[in-house]
């Protein structure tokens, strides 16, 4: 046994040690925020989301991208979370005891971490070599199975936090499964679901690399989605490589963007939550 | 087994060959050596016994004897899950309810059910009453709106909650809710109701209400009790049931159960001498 | 009883409850041997001492009162226990009335005593006793042992002591009628005899509480009470009311 002043010393040290590792590792996050916006603030101006983006050595905005990005999110959302919502309560509500659900879950898990340029060599493969071209449409496909893991994981992980006793409750007073599911289980759950989709839109609006192979970019004004497409995090990449001083600046300023928006995306997310909590 | 009604009271044989309690009143549900299943491992033992109608019946025993398992039989719920099985036959109104072919919602309509921890829907208090209604009933607003607040003044609750029927049901306290639970339950009619430990996770002025509502209820409703709580069993109960290790040790009216029970396992067990 | 209490604290409640109602039981026989001891022997002391120890047993009923209250209230006794409390009290309340009765026999012994008792009444009146406190012990016994077969012979043995007051009833009368000086120690005696047969009485109510402490059932249909002397008072002899019946 030890002494009491011995064991507060241990606490002590344990205790700064884990201060110390906590604020070491937010000093990057912090230093990485601070240079964002010191580089970025004075690029961001009315041009940057009204004017296109200029050829190289010119003044211009990222309009293209910005929009691009938008569709390509949207898309992807629209197409991955009914598909990942309808997996995840399949999981979770009908087939939780089967020896499937598991294998999914496995191979969910996997997705969820395979690295992103994977996913958009494999769209490549499937669509851009198939249809012969880069398309706005195959970008927002290889974004939408960046966003399907994380939407099956979070819907699962969400109905499996609705309490048994509320699924037993519904069915008790004579509601059949789907009922139960649509009115009582996403009802509870719809918090943590609502967050799962905004942290998905989070993840894919700063990836690039499924982007690279798939949709492309594109310099110019295009709404078509069977054309290449510009996006944010395309050009970030590719303007922030040049060597002209006006891309570099729309660089930052792009970089300043996105993170601006998954960083209001995440706080709206905790808002819902809480809210959802509260009453 | 043949059943005469009310006047002469009908004295039965349970599964130990003792005679069973003398009920006036028709019987509502029999079980028939009913046995239960979870996976490979027996929880109900071969039970028979008759819960008469407008009665309540309480179970008690301890923890693990099945007697929650047993009343979960009642409306199927188990059935929610896999790699559970009943055998033998529960007859409600003399229609054998464990058959394939039973409609299981149906039959829960008929057989409601209160869990242990109140389990609001999470939406608001007048939509927890209104779903299982909607369920079976198209009805206009007004009608729906009597509908509602006839089962919240069933469950004493009314008075409470009448100016804030939109607000979230999980708002309302513990006691409230479990009354919410209960109006929730009523508001379907049902013709038994089901409690599963309804008052464990309450306070004491809480449960007397919960109490004071089964006495009511009776009188419209056949109700099967589960407890942990002897003194309630011993209060609130017409007939009381112990069970051990799965299987019905004794049966008998309530007044005889807790001051000269029959079987030294029971008379050990309510007298706080194991379990 | 075969098993103990999970709750130690509840088993020591009821052991003590019961090992006093015990200590209740050996106090109100020693009264009522002493008290009737004393009115054979004109023994003024021993009256005085039975007079005495009234008050301690009093207070042993009132303590086992409130025990039992207490337990009722803090543990909420079922079946065996509940009936084993409700027993201790209704079995308290039986042995303070027969140190009552006691007390009034051992408080006659005064008055009697200054006058002179015909012998042969005195024997009946110690032969009454013998049967009342046999009945007792029996009681006592039964309750000691939990035999509810013992307690339903003692009630059945009541009967004896029933005829035998009858009797002594008789006998005192006549002796009345024959000398009226007779009539004071007499009527004293008459008191005492009745105080005895109410000690029976009270075993009897006893061995019944013993019953229903074991069975969990009420005996059967209360059996005929006390003397039979209320009916003979209105039959054989022509008397305004009887002493007995309802008195004492």
């Amino acid at each position: 046994m030890a002494t009491y002043s011995g064991r507060k010393t241990k606490n002590t040290v344990m205790m700064t040690l884990c201060a110390v590792a906590a604020a070491f590792g937010l000093m990057w996050l912090a230093l990485i925020l601070f240079d964002l916006i010191y580089e970025g603030i004075s690029g961001v101006n009315w041009a940057v989301f009204s004017e296109m983006t200029p050829p190289p050595g010119d003044e211009g905005g990222l309009l293209n991208p910005i929009v691009g990005s938008l569709i390509m999110t949207a898309i992807a959302v629209a197409v991955g979370t009914p598909i990942g919502i309808l997996a995840g309560t399949y999981m979770a509500e009908y087939g939780r005891h089967d020896k499937m659900t598991n294998v999914i879950r496995f191979i969910n898990d996997i997705l969820l971490s395979a690295p992103s340029i994977i996913v958009g060599l494999f769209i490549y493969e499937l669509m851009v070599r198939t249809m012969g071209h880069f398309s706005a449409i195959a970008g927002a496909m290889a974004l939408a199975i960046i966003v399907l893991p994380v939407i099956v994981r979070t819907t699962e992980d969400m109905l499996l936090l609705v309490p048994d006793a509320l699924r037993e409750a519904g069915t008790a007073v004579g509601a059949p499964r789907w009922i139960v599911i649509r009115s009582v289980a996403y009802k509870a759950a719809s918090a943590g679901m609502i967050t799962g989709v905004l942290l998905a839109i989070a993840r894919i609006s700063g990836e690039t690399a499924p982007l690279l192979f798939t949709a492309l970019n594109n310099q110019f004004w295009s709404t078509d989605l069977n054309a290449p497409m510009a996006s944010l995090p395309v050009t970030i990449f590719q303007f922030a490589l040049s060597p002209y001083d006006s891309w570099q600046s729309l660089a930052w300023a792009g970089a300043l963007i996105i993170t601006v928006a998954v960083l209001t995306l995440s706080i709206v997310a905790r808002v819902v939550t809480a809210q959802k909590e509260d009453r | 087994m043949n059943f005469q009604s009310v006047s002469e009271p009908v004295a039965r044989q349970d599964a130990t060959g003792r005679p069973a309690p003398r009920i006036s009143g028709q019987p509502k549900i029999e079980l028939k050596d009913v046995s239960f299943f979870y996976g490979k491992s027996q929880a109900i033992k071969d039970i028979r016994m008759t819960l008469p109608e407008r009665a309540v019946t309480a179970f008690i025993g301890p923890s693990g004897c099945g007697k929650s398992t047993l009343l979960r039989m009642f409306n199927r719920i188990y059935e929610i899950y896999p790699n559970q099985r009943a055998e033998g036959e529960i007859l409600l109104d003399g229609e054998n309810i464990l058959q394939k072919s039973q409609d299981l919602n149906l039959l829960r309509a008929r057989v409601g059910m209160v869990f242990q921890k109140p389990t609001p829907f999470p939406m608001s208090i007048y939509e927890n009453i209104a779903f299982g209604i909607r369920l079976y009933e198209k009805l206009g607003r007004t009608e729906m709106d009597e509908r509602v607040e006839k089962a919240l003044r069933r469950a004493a609750l009314w008075e409470e909650v009448k100016d804030k029927l939109s607000t979230s049901g999980l708002g309302l306290s513990g006691g409230q809710q479990q009354r919410l639970c209960i109006a929730r339950t009523v508001a379907v009619r049902p013709e038994v109701i089901l409690l599963d430990e309804p008052c464990s996770a309450l306070d004491p002025i809480s449960t007397a209400k919960i109490e004071e509502l089964i006495d009511e209820l009776k009188e419209e409703y056949t109700i099967a009790i589960v407890t942990h709580n002897m003194q309630q069993a011993a209060r609130v109960s017409d007939l009381t049931a112990f069970m051990y290790l799965g299987e019905l040790i004794e049966f008998d009216e309530t007044n005889k159960i807790f001051t000269s029970p029959n079987n030294p396992k029971t008379e050990e067990y309510i007298t706080g001498r194991f379990g | 009883m075969a098993t103990e209490h999970i709750v130690t604290s509840y088993e020591d409640e009821l052991k003590y409850i019961v090992r006093r109602i015990s200590e209740m039981g050996g106090q109100a026989e020693r009264m009522v041997e002493q008290a009737v001891a004393a009115l054979m022997r004109s023994d003024w002391a021993m009256a005085q001492s039975v007079v005495a120890d009234d008050l301690l047993l009093d207070a042993a009923q009132r303590e086992i009162d409130e025990r039992a209250i207490k337990t009722i209230a803090r543990r909420q006794p079922m079946a065996i226990d509940l009936r084993e409390i409700v027993g201790a009290i209704r079995i308290s309340n039986d042995l303070e009335r027969i140190g009552d009765l006691a007390k009034n026999i051992a408080k006659r012994v005064i008055a009697v005593h200054e006058h002179s008792q015909p012998m042969q009444l005195v024997r009946g009146i110690e032969h009454l006793s013998d049967l009342a406190l046999e009945q007792l012990k029996e009681v006592l016994d039964a309750y000691a042992t939990r035999d509810h077969r013992r307690a339903l012979a003692v009630r059945e043995g009541d009967d004896g002591i029933d005829a035998m007051y009858t009797s002594i009833f008789r006998e005192l009368l006549t002796y009345m009628m024959e000398d009226p000086r007779n009539i004071t120690a007499c009527t004293h005696l008459l008191f005492s005899a009745k105080n005895i047969e109410r000690i029976g009485d009270h075993a009897t109510n006893i061995a019944e509480t013993i019953y229903y402490i074991k069975t969990g059932q009420q005996m059967e249909s209360e059996r005929p009470k006390d003397d039979r002397t209320s009916s003979l008072a209105q039959t054989d002899m022509t008397m305004p009311s009887a002493p007995g019946g309802t008195g004492a």
